[in-house]
């Protein structure tokens, strides 16, 4: 039997309306009366209480998670206001959804087994392709949530994941699993079976200026560059004050301008937004840092934007191993959508170059993104990202 | 001595040696040097390249910027002309509030935003809102009447924003609407204010413009004229409302007193005709009685009982004449007379009309003309009627005309109808008795109709019987000159 596949779409200004509208849509570009699992993404104008009983209600009840988003990534358009539902039959493909809750609060390393081991219990003993999770991207150090993913889940497949988000206002957001509404969690959904994943992800920013040390830094808390307090580099360049940048600002002007960290034997850097500076100065990313790595600040333009799109969409292309796609899910740093602004939808065009004018497309727009650095790695570790684009194929 | 040579050797390969190692050493204390310069140079570069950083990072934070304002500005533009396009297309003053809510909500892009509009008696009333609760826009309402200065800026179209307000009205307007960023501004008609408009955010990350300004000012403006444009159709709307409703009681009122005057004039007709046919019957039998006693048949009688009943018989005629004239109206009126249409020669009718009244004509020497239009065609008509229209009008114009005056009769053809004209040099009509003149038991108050009597029905008895034919039947006069009688005929019936 084939996969089918249905996304629906609504930007009606009434909660209830608009999830009526995207579900019944979904539902009807699936085509089958049975719904295997369900993807929900709302940008934060409505209010899930209202929205997701109803699009459960309308979709039977199908196992479901979902986040809040700054924008949603559709075939034709792109949307910064609206709900859209993914939904998903196959009796190729086998899903295993799980949730974790209070992420701030339990140990973070004890969350991604929690986590892992709903998502497995519910998936059963299928052979795994891909793990895909939502995080409540307040959760300022998400690097160990993914260390001990990957301890239950292994490292033959990839871990892909996306942080929740509002729009760019960067307060609060939530996450959607089955029934629940959630702030301070986590939601994952196992997908396995017969079918082919592959991912690509890029980002396109470049480093800028010279090469920094970062000569203290404790987990995802960089103290010092260069002998300096840490917020130094961004006063140096952005010729704010510290104080200033602490304010809104910062989440604003950082987004931009990343920092870029070496990876040894890598072409690529790693990049991580500052989220906070602390008191003495210390910059606070969403992932780890090592103490002693080469830093930049980094800039990216829409060119090499689209660039990297094309480029991601080319290597989960590769990574299909010459299976047709059938659904092309993408997790999208909001930075993107905001330095791209109205030529957003460019990049949804070059992906189609690689894919095709018809396989349909969902994503999202998020702050942090998850998924393996390099596809040379072979999924061996995924990384949080800034100002990412990740590409999931499915075939 | 062997001893003194190998020292001699030793102190020459040392000095040789102190010489390379001193040579060598000089050439890295020089590459040092010359590494030092470089990695000074590549440091320089270094600094170099990060000072240009600094000066990209400020221009491409300087063109997000620009980039941000521009996009803000293309939306907020694209979501005026939507907006200014939704609330232009209808006349609905509760329509262009919901498509305003809509609107405003999806694309103008403010956490805030709230339209205050006053009712008939001056006072506020919140009809679009985003971002407050009933509360809220209860607190703003009852504080902005107190707020005395900010009430009469706004009457006098003053429109204020986080951007360009003094500290004091700013810090009141973020007092009262809970809006750290904001734009507000009047709605103004060619009347003066009729609300407010204020958009807002709270988060300092989404702070107003100037463009932001100028562009909610002229969306009030939209709105205003919007709305004068819905309340001026209400007020046509409601007025014509109001007439048709008056023209509808008109109407009926109308309606209602044409069916109590067709009722009372068909009573009427049944009262004549049934009065009439009384009245004949014995009339009949008096005029009988009376032309036998005159024959003397039944014993001669004398001179003035023969006179008597002469003048009885006389009279009789005149009132079977009356009565029957009268009947004769009642039948028509009422549908009772069936007209025997048949096709007729009006020329011929005339010379027959002529031919009854000529002893009549020549006792006052009146002259008679004649002008028939060849084009006028053998006319549908009921011959007896017709001939008693000829025989009415012509016997009145002889009555009214003095001696050796004139009569025409002409007939003309129009598009449709046949035209008869029936005029005399006669005295004429007075113009206040002109349109009365077809009423029933009407007669013109002259010294001629003192003399002669009449009965006052006969120019009535012509209107029913012209109208009975489809025609009109209308009269023009001059004192003194004479006067003329048309009607008209249809050419086809």
């Amino acid at each position: 039997m084939s996969t089918h596949i249905g996304i629906g779409f609504s930007r009606h200004i009434d909660s209830q309306q608009a999830a009526k509208e995207a579900a019944f849509q979904s539902k009807t570009n699936l085509g089958a009366d049975r719904i295997d699992t369900t993807l929900v993404l709302s940008t934060v104008h409505y209010d899930p209480r209202v929205s997701v009983p109803i699009i459960r209600e309308i979709l039977n009840n199908a196992k479901m998670i979902g986040c809040s988003t700054a924008g949603i990534i559709l075939s034709q358009s792109i949307e910064t206001r609206g709900i859209a539902v993914l939904t998903i039959t196959s009796e190729d493909m086998k899903f295993g959804a799980g949730c974790v809750e209070n992420i701030h609060t339990l140990d973070t390393s004890q969350s991604g087994v929690e986590l892992a081991s709903n998502c497995l219990g519910d998936f059963g003993k299928h052979g795994r392709q891909i793990f895909v999770f939502f995080v409540d991207s307040h959760l300022k150090n998400v690097s160990p949530l993914l260390r001990s993913l990957q301890e239950v889940l292994g490292s033959i497949f990839p871990v892909v994941g996306a942080g929740s988000c509002d729009d760019f206002h960067f307060g609060d957001s939530f996450q959607i699993f089955q029934d629940k509404i959630l702030k301070n969690a986590a939601a994952g959904l196992i997908m396995g079976g017969h079918m082919q994943v592959g991912v690509g992800a890029r980002h396109g920013w470049r480093p800028l200026g010279k090469p920094r040390l970062i000569d203290k830094a404790d987990r995802n808390i960089i103290k010092s560059i260069d002998g300096k307090r840490a917020c130094h580099i961004y006063e140096e360049y952005l010729g704010e004050e510290t104080k200033d940048l602490r304010s809104n600002r910062l989440g604003q002007m950082a987004i931009l301008y990343p920092l870029g960290i070496s990876i040894e034997g890598g072409k690529e850097y790693l990049l991580r937004n500052a989220v906070d500076i602390e008191q003495d100065g210390s910059i606070v990313c969403q992932g780890d840092i090592s103490q002693g790595a080469e830093v930049h600040l980094m800039i990216g333009n829409k060119d090499s934007c689209k660039q990297a799109a094309f480029e991601a969409a080319q290597e989960a292309h590769q990574n299909l191993l010459g299976k047709a796609p059938k659904l092309i899910i993408i997790l999208e740093s909001m930075t993107r959508l905001k330095l791209l602004s109205r030529t957003a939808f460019q990049e949804v065009i070059k992906i189609k170059e690689v894919f095709g004018l018809n396989v349909p497309i969902i994503g999202m727009y998020a702050n942090g993104e998850i998924c393996p650095l390099q596809s040379s790695e072979r999924f061996k570790k995924p990384h949080l990202q800034n100002e990412s684009i990740v590409i999931l194929a499915i075939s | 001595m062997i001893a003194s040579n190998l020292l001699l050797i030793v102190g020459v390969l040392t000095t040789i040696l102190f010489t390379v190692l001193s040579l060598v050493l000089v050439n890295r204390i020089e590459e040092v040097h010359r590494l030092q310069g470089a990695l000074k140079k590549i440091k320089r570069s270094f600094d170099d390249l990060d000072e240009q950083a600094k000066l990209i990072v400020k221009t491409d934070l300087e063109l997000n910027k620009a980039q941000d304002e521009l996009d803000k500005r293309l939306k907020s533009l694209d979501a005026l002309q939507k907006t200014s396009r939704l609330i232009s297309t209808t006349l609905d003053e509760n329509e262009i509030f919901r498509r305003l809510d809509q609107s405003l909500m999806i694309d103008l892009g403010f956490e805030k935003n709230l339209v205050l509009v006053h009712d008939e008696d001056k006072i506020l009333h919140g009809r679009v809102n985003l971002g407050f609760s009933p509360e809220e826009i209860h607190f703003v309402l009852t504080n902005l009447e107190k707020n005395k200065s900010l009430k009469q800026a706004m009457e006098e179209g003053h429109t204020f924003s986080s951007v360009n307000s003094a500290r004091h009205e700013r810090e009141a307007i973020v007092r009262l609407f809970d809006v750290e960023h904001f734009v507000l501004t009047p709605i103004l008609t060619q009347n003066g204010i009729i609300g407010i408009l204020l958009v807002g955010n709270r988060s300092n990350a989404a702070a107003v413009t100037e463009g932001d300004e100028e562009l909610v000012s002229v969306l009030a403006n939209q709105i205003g004229q919007s709305l004068e444009n819905a309340r001026l159709f209400e007020q046509v709307y409601r007025s014509s409302q109001i007439l048709e409703s008056k023209i509808q009681d008109r109407t009926r009122q109308l309606a209602s007193l044409l069916e109590e005057v067709k009722h009372i004039s068909r009573t009427k007709s049944e009262f004549i005709s049934a009065v009439s046919h009384e009245l004949r019957t014995p009339l009949t039998s008096i005029k009988g009685y009376a032309a036998i006693l005159i024959t003397g048949k039944l014993g001669s009688i004398p001179d003035p009982v023969k006179e008597r009943l002469e003048k009885i018989n006389t009279h009789s005629d005149n009132l079977v004449k009356l009565i029957n004239n009268l009947l004769d109206i009642a039948r028509i009126e009422s549908g009772r007379v069936e007209m025997k249409m048949e096709k007729c020669d009006i020329a011929s009718m005339i010379e027959s009309v002529r031919d009854l009244l000529t002893p009549q004509m020549r006792e006052k020497n009146i002259q008679w003309q004649t002008e028939v239009d060849k084009n006028v065609p053998e006319l549908v008509l009921d011959k007896h009627q017709i001939e008693r229209v000829f025989i009415n009008l012509v016997g009145n114009a002889i009555k009214f005309t003095p001696e050796k005056g004139t009569i025409c009769i002409r007939v003309h053809r129009d598009t449709e109808t046949a035209t008869m004209e029936v005029s005399d040099s006669g005295i004429g009509i007075p113009k206040e008795d002109l349109n009365k003149l077809f009423d029933e038991f009407y007669r013109v108050d002259n010294e001629i109709n003192q003399n002669v009597k009449g009965t006052g029905l006969g120019l009535s008895l012509v209107k029913k019987i012209v109208e009975a034919h489809k025609g009109k039947v209308w009269v023009t006069s001059e004192l003194n000159k004479g006067t003329t009688f048309y009607f008209t005929l249809p050419l086809s019936p």
